[in-house]
C-alpha cells in the first residue's frame, strides 16, 4: 500500500469479466468492463436491472458468492490487484478500506444489536480500538450524518428508527473506518423522495468532507447527475459509454444513452405533443446476447453486416475528458438531430363527470393491547377527501408512503368501506357498498392496475387463464371459445404476442407482466382505472412503453385514469390534473400546470425540489426537508405538514400548530390547504428553472419557470 | 439342502425384488430424460440427496405395488419347524428358504416385511392426505379472514397439539372409548372435509358457468358422499368402500393429531400470501373468498406444503409403527412393521432378526422420505 501514488486512480478496473456458473451453463454477467475512480471522485454506474452494475460492485468487494467467478481482467485498489488477494487479506480491506452501502437499510443492520454497539464494532475490529473510544467515535459520526439526539440513537435498536434514519446509520457505519472507497448500491431506492433528497445531500457532503471516493450505483439518471462527477453507462454486461457527467448528458456518443434519455420524462415532455420514445424490444438475456453490438437489435442506427460483424471495442472520443463509447458508428451519427416525433395526438377534452368524492373519511381503529385492552387509537388514513374526475381525464394522486393514497384506492375499489362521505360513481353511491355487494357491471367498470409486476399475476396460472378468469367473472362472452377469442384480442390490445397466452408469468419480463395486468383490468371494459404506481418498479426504457400503452388505451376507450404515484416527473408528463396528499389530507389540487408552477403548497414545493431531474439545463432550488414523515398513528396537531414546513415562521400566532388550515381556492379552481396569505403565496419562486443555453456565458441566465 | 450364507441371502433377495428394480430403472431413466420438462419433480433430479431419497421411497412404493410377485411364502402361513429359525434356513419339503428367517409363529420374515410395506404405504399416505385436506380447509379461512374465526380455530388446534400424542392414541383406541362412539363421530367429522374441500374447490372455479359447475360438483359430491358413507359409517350399500373398525380407529387418530400442524402451516402461509397484488386483483374483480383462497393462494403455497407432505408421511409411518408397537394397531395378524417389531422384541436378545428386519425397513423408508423432502426443499428454493 505504501507504493501507491495518490495521483493515480484509487480504483482501476481493467477488462473485467465475470461469469456465473449454473448447473446448465456459464452465464457471463459482465464482459470487458473497465473504469477508474480517482481519489475524491464520485463515479456513477448507471443501467437497467440485469445490466451487471451490482455485479461489478460485488466483484470489487470480491463477494460474488459460490457461483460467481472473475474470469478475466484486474481490479486494482490503491495499486493492489484485488483479484489475487487471499481471504485473509481481503478481510482487512473490506469494511476498513472499502465499504459498501446496500439498498435495503433494514437488511444491513443487525436487528438484535443496539446501534451504538454495531457502529463501535467496526473500529474495534479493524483498528483494535478500545470500546469506550469506539463509542465516542460512533457518537461523532452519528452527529455527522445529521441524526438528531445521537445519544438516544446509539441506544436504540434498528427497528426503532425510520427507514431514512436507518440508511443514515448504514452510511455512518460505512464511514466509521474512514474508508478510501465507498460503494453505494442504489442507496435510496427504498426511500421516499423527500427522504432521498436528504440522503443524497448527506452523501455528497460527506464525500467532500472526508475526501472519500465513491462508486455510486443507480438506475436513476437524475440522481447520478446530482451526486457524481463521472459516470459509466452499462448495457447488458458491458460499459457502453463513460465520461464526465456533463459530457455524457449533453454530448452523448452512444445510441443507448441517447435512447435512455429520450425515454425518460424530462420537464418539457408532453404526452400529446412530444411523447416519450420507448426503446423497442427487450433487454437480451445473458445467454442470448446478439453477436457484435449488444444493443444492435434495439438500435435506430443499426446497420446489418457492420454492427453485428465484430466485437465492438471501447473507443475514446477525442477532445473530451476520458470520454469513451462502445459504438462503431459514432463518428457518422448526427448527434444533434432532433428525435423523430412518433405520433402527435390531439388532447381530448374531458367528458362527463364519472367519479365524485365528497368529504370522504376513512378512519381505522387500532387497539394496542394483545387481548383487546389497551388504549384505542384512531388512525385517520383519509381526512375529508373531495374531488371529481371526468371521462378522458388523467388525475394523478401524488404523495409519499403513508399519505393515504393506497387507503383511498382501497375505499374506492370497495375493499374497505368509508367511515363517512360519499363516492358517486356514474350517479351511483358506492360509499357503503363493499365489493361483494356491488353488481358485476359496477365492478367491471372500476378496475385497478397494480404496482409490483412480480406480484400482480398469480405465479401458478397461465397468462391466458388469468385473463379468461376476469372475463368469466365479468360475465363477458357466452362460451369458452368466445372468451378465448376475447382474451387474444386483449393480448393484441396490450401489444403482446398471442403465444403468451400459454406462458406462465415467470417466463415474462416485468414490463410484459404489467401489460398482462393492464389487459386483465380492461377485460370488462373498465371506465375508471386506478393505476397504483404502475411503472415505478419497471426499468426506465420499459416505463415509457407501458405509460404510452396506458395513454393509448385511455384515448381509445375514453377511460378515466386515476394515476397514483410518487414520481413527479411521470405525473407531469401524463396527467391532466394533480392531487397532492400528505398524511391523509389533500394539500393541493389543480391542473398540472397550476400544481407545477408557483404558488405551491409548501409540501409540493419540497416534493418538486426533491425529485432528481436528469437534465443539465434545469436548475433546481434545493429545499431539503428536515426529519421524516410523522406517523399517521400520531399526527401532529394543526397542519399536518407543520413539523417539516419551512414557511411556518411566516404565519403569525403559531396558527400552523393549532389550527387545521382551510382550503384556499385560487384562480382557476386551484386549491391549496395552507395558512399562508395570498400575498405570501404569490411571492413564491419557481423551484425549477431552465438555464438558457449559455453560449460562452458564465452563470447562465435563468429562463423562467418551466 | 444347506443353509444359505449371507452373500447368497442378499443375492436371492435381490433376485426376488426384480420387478422393483425394473420399475425403478424405467422411472429414473424416463425422469432423467425428461427432467427439463417436469417442473419441480424434474429439478429434483439435479440434487444427489433428492435422487437418493426418491429412489429409496420409490423402492418401497414399488415393493408395495409388486408385493404379490416378491413374497416367497404366504405372510400368514406358519410352517411348524421354522419357528425362530435363522436367516437362510431351507424349508423342508420345498426348494425354498426362509430368506430372513422365521418369527416366533414360524412365519417368513422376508414375506412379512414385503407385505408390511403394502400396509404401511396404504395407510400412511392416505391418512396424510386426509389430514392435509382437513388442515387446508380450516387453515385457509383462518389465515385469510383472521379475527375471531382464526382465534377460535387456532385455540382448538393448540388444544389438540398440547395433549400428549401417545396418550391420545391410547384413549382413542381403547375399547371403552370406542364404545362411546367417539371415534366414529370423529371419523364422521374428519372425512367430511375432503368432500367439502373438493366441492368448494370446483364450485368456486366454475360458478360462472352453471351447467359445468352442476356437472362437476354433482359428480364430486356423489362420489365423495358414497365413499364417505362407506368409510365413516360402514354404510355403503355396494360394499365397495369400507374400513375395518380397528383400522378406522388408527386412521382417525393419525388424521386427528396431524391436522392441527398442517392447519398452522397453511394459516401461516396464507397470512403471508394474502397481501400479494394478485390476491388484491382477485378481490377488485369481485371474486369470492373461497376462489381466492383455493385458486389464487393455495397453488402458490404448494412448495412448503409438498415438503411438509413428504415429512409428514414419514412421521405418520413412525406413528403407525408406534401404534403397532403398543399393540394398538390393526389386526394382530397384520404384517405391518410396527406390530412385527413388537412381536419380535420379546425374544430380541436370542433371535434379533424378526424385529431388526422390519425396524430397518421402517428406518429406511422414513430416511428416504426425509431425504426426498430435503431435496424438494433445496430445489424449490433455487431460482
Amino acid at each position: 500500500m505504501t507504493d501507491w501514488d495518490p495521483s493515480k486512480p484509487i480504483l482501476e478496473i481493467e477488462n473485467l469479466s465475470i461469469s456465473f456458473f449454473t448447473r446448465t451453463r456459464e452465464i457471463p454477467a459482465v464482459m470487458d468492463f473497465s473504469c477508474s475512480v480517482m481519489p475524491g471522485e464520485a463515479m456513477g454506474l448507471v443501467g437497467e436491472s440485469g445490466c451487471g452494475k451490482s455485479t461489478v460492485a460485488l466483484a470489487v468487494m470480491r463477494d460474488l458468492g459460490r457461483t460467481g467467478r472473475i474470469t478475466g481482467g484486474h481490479i486494482r485498489f490503491k495499486g493492489r490487484d484485488l483479484t489475487t488477494l487471499t481471504e485473509e487479506e481481503l478481510r482487512h480491506i473490506r469494511g476498513s478500506e472499502i465499504a459498501m452501502i446496500y439498498q435495503e437499510p433494514m437488511a444491513s443492520l443487525n436487528p438484535a444489536m443496539r446501534i451504538g454497539d454495531q457502529l463501535a464494532e467496526v473500529p474495534m475490529l479493524h483498528q483494535g480500538m478500545a470500546r469506550a473510544e469506539a463509542l465516542k467515535r460512533a457518537r461523532e459520526i452519528v452527529a455527522d450524518v445529521r441524526l438528531p439526539d445521537p445519544d438516544r440513537i446509539l441506544r436504540a435498536y434498528p427497528h426503532q428508527l425510520s427507514g431514512g434514519q436507518q440508511q443514515r446509520i448504514v452510511i455512518a457505519m460505512a464511514l466509521m473506518a474512514k474508508p478510501a472507497l465507498l460503494i453505494l448500491d442504489e442507496p435510496t431506492t427504498a426511500l421516499d423522495v423527500t427522504v432521498e433528497a436528504g440522503i443524497v445531500d448527506l452523501v455528497k457532503e460527506l464525500g467532500e468532507k472526508y475526501g472519500t471516493s465513491m462508486l455510486f450505483i443507480s438506475h436513476n439518471l437524475g440522481l447520478i447527475l446530482d451526486v457524481c462527477d463521472r459516470l459509466c453507462v452499462m448495457y447488458s454486461g458491458e460499459a457502453v459509454e463513460t465520461g464526465t457527467v456533463h459530457e455524457v448528458f449533453d454530448q452523448m456518443r452512444h445510441p443507448y444513452t441517447q435512447a435512455l434519455f429520450r425515454s425518460i420524462p424530462l420537464p418539457g415532455a408532453d404526452k400529446n405533443a412530444s411523447p416519450l420514445i420507448a426503446i423497442p424490444g427487450n433487454f437480451p438475456l445473458p445467454h442470448e446476447r446478439p453477436p457484435g453490438c449488444n444493443f444492435g437489435p434495439r438500435c435506430d442506427y443499426f446497420r446489418d453486416g457492420f454492427c453485428n460483424a465484430t466485437e465492438v471495442p471501447m473507443e475514446a472520443v477525442p477532445g473530451h475528458d476520458r470520454h469513451a463509447t462502445r459504438c462503431l458508428r459514432w463518428p457518422e451519427i448526427d448527434w444533434n438531430a432532433p428525435p423523430k416525433i412518433g405520433r402527435v395526438t390531439e388532447k381530448r377534452p374531458p367528458g362527463r363527470l364519472v367519479l365524485k368524492m365528497e368529504d370522504l373519511k376513512k378512519y381505522y381503529e387500532v387497539s394496542s393491547g394483545a387481548f383487546g385492552g389497551g388504549a384505542e387509537k384512531v388512525v385517520k388514513a383519509n381526512e375529508s377527501l373531495s374531488f371529481e374526475a371526468h371521462e378522458n381525464e388523467t388525475l394523478a394522486i401524488v404523495g409519499e408512503s403513508g399519505c393515504g393514497k393506497s387507503t383511498f384506492a382501497k375505499v374506492l375499489m370497495g375493499l374497505e368501506t368509508a367511515t363517512s362521505g360519499s363516492i358517486m360513481l356514474f350517479d351511483e353511491n358506492v360509499q357503503d357498498t363493499p365489493i361483494q355487494a356491488r353488481n358485476t357491471d359496477t365492478v367491471s367498470k372500476l378496475q385497478m392496475v397494480f404496482q409490483n409486476p412480480f406480484d400482480t399475476l398469480n405465479p401458478s396460472m397461465t397468462v391466458g387463464r388469468q385473463i379468461i378468469r376476469a372475463l368469466e367473472i365479468f360475465q363477458k362472452g357466452n362460451s369458452d371459445a368466445e372468451r378465448e377469442e376475447m382474451m387474444l384480442h386483449l393480448l393484441d390490445m396490450v401489444k403482446l404476442p398471442r403465444a403468451f397466452a400459454e406462458r406462465m408469468p415467470r417466463q415474462l419480463s416485468g414490463g410484459q407482466k404489467q401489460r398482462v395486468g393492464i389487459a386483465r383490468a380492461f377485460a370488462g371494459g373498465a371506465k375508471v382505472v386506478v393505476a397504483d404506481e404502475p411503472v415505478s418498479a419497471l426499468d426506465v426504457s420499459v416505463q415509457a412503453a407501458v405509460t404510452d400503452l396506458l395513454m393509448d388505451i385511455q384515448r381509445e376507450n375514453h377511460t378515466t385514469l386515476l394515476f397514483i404515484s410518487h414520481d413527479l416527473s411521470i405525473v407531469r408528463y401524463l396527467s391532466d390534473r394533480v392531487m397532492v396528499m400528505y398524511l391523509g389530507h389533500v394539500v393541493e389540487l389543480g391542473t398540472t400546470d397550476q400544481v407545477f408552477a408557483p404558488p405551491y403548497h409548501p409540501y409540493t414545493e419540497a416534493l418538486l425540489s426533491a425529485v432528481p431531474i436528469a437534465d443539465t439545463r434545469v436548475k433546481k432550488r434545493r429545499i431539503v426537508l428536515e426529519g421524516d414523515i410523522p406517523s399517521a398513528m400520531n399526527p401532529p396537531p394543526g397542519c399536518p405538514f407543520q413539523t417539516r414546513c419551512r414557511w411556518k415562521r411566516l404565519v403569525p400566532d403559531a396558527k400552523c400548530e393549532t389550527q387545521m388550515p382551510p382550503v384556499k381556492v385560487l384562480a382557476g379552481g386551484h386549491q391549496i390547504k395552507c395558512h399562508l396569505t395570498d400575498a405570501q403565496l404569490a411571492q413564491m419562486e419557481p423551484v425549477l428553472t431552465r438555464v438558457t443555453d449559455s453560449a460562452g456565458g458564465t452563470g447562465g441566465a435563468s429562463g423562467g419557470s418551466i | 439342502m444347506d443353509s444359505l450364507s449371507w452373500p447368497l441371502i442378499f443375492a436371492k433377495m435381490a433376485v426376488q425384488f426384480w420387478p422393483v428394480w425394473a420399475a425403478l430403472i424405467v422411472t429414473v431413466a424416463l425422469s432423467l430424460h425428461f427432467r427439463r420438462r417436469l417442473g419441480l419433480y424434474g429439478k429434483l433430479f439435479d440434487s444427489t440427496v433428492g435422487i437418493l431419497g426418491f429412489v429409496i421411497v420409490m423402492f418401497w412404493v414399488f415393493t408395495a405395488i409388486f408385493a404379490d410377485l416378491i413374497i416367497t411364502f404366504d405372510p400368514l402361513a406358519q410352517i411348524s419347524q421354522m419357528k425362530n429359525v435363522s436367516p437362510g434356513t431351507p424349508v423342508p419339503g420345498s426348494d425354498a428358504w426362509y430368506l430372513l428367517g422365521g418369527d416366533h409363529l414360524a412365519r417368513d420374515v422376508f414375506s412379512r416385511v414385503v407385505m408390511g410395506a403394502r400396509r404401511v404405504l396404504t395407510i400412511a399416505p392416505a391418512a396424510t392426505v386426509i389430514a392435509f385436506m382437513v388442515g387446508i380447509t380450516l387453515g385457509l379461512p383462518a389465515g385469510y379472514f383472521g379475527g375471531k374465526l382464526d382465534t377460535g380455530l387456532s385455540f382448538i388446534a393448540n388444544l389438540v397439539l398440547a395433549f400428549p400424542v401417545i396418550l391420545l392414541f391410547y384413549l382413542l383406541v381403547t375399547p371403552e372409548i370406542r364404545q362411546t362412539g367417539v371415534p366414529v363421530v370423529l371419523a364422521a367429522i374428519l372425512f367430511l372435509f375432503p368432500v367439502i374441500f373438493v366441492s368448494v374447490l370446483l364450485n368456486s372455479r366454475y360458478f360462472t358457468t352453471p351447467a359445468k359447475r352442476n356437472l362437476y360438483v354433482g359428480v364430486a359430491l356423489a362420489l365423495g358422499l358414497w365413499a364417505y358413507s362407506g368409510l365413516a359409517f360402514n354404510a355403503d350399500p355396494t360394499g365397495l368402500w369400507s374400513m375395518d373398525p380397528n383400522l378406522l380407529n388408527v386412521f382417525v387418530s393419525v388424521v386427528f393429531v396431524n391436522a392441527p400442524t398442517v392447519f398452522r402451516i397453511v394459516r401461516g402461509i396464507v397470512m403471508d400470501l394474502k397481501s400479494r397484488d394478485y390476491v388484491a386483483a382477485g378481490q377488485t374483480r369481485g371474486e369470492g373468498p373461497w376462489y381466492i383462497m383455493l385458486w389464487e393462494i393455495l397453488p402458490n403455497a404448494r412448495g412448503p406444503l409438498i415438503v411438509d407432505f413428504c415429512l409428514r408421511i414419514g412421521y405418520t409411518t413412525i406413528l403407525l409403527g408406534t401404534l403397532g408397537f403398543f399393540g394398538l394397531g390393526v389386526s394382530p395378524e397384520s404384517p405391518d412393521w410396527g406390530s412385527t417389531i413388537d412381536d419380535g422384541r420379546r425374544l430380541l436378545s436370542i433371535y434379533p432378526h424378526p424385529a431388526v428386519v422390519p425396524a430397518l425397513a421402517l428406518m429406511s423408508l422414513v430416511l428416504g422420505l426425509n431425504l426426498l423432502a430435503d431435496g424438494l426443499r433445496e430445489e424449490s428454493m433455487r431460482d
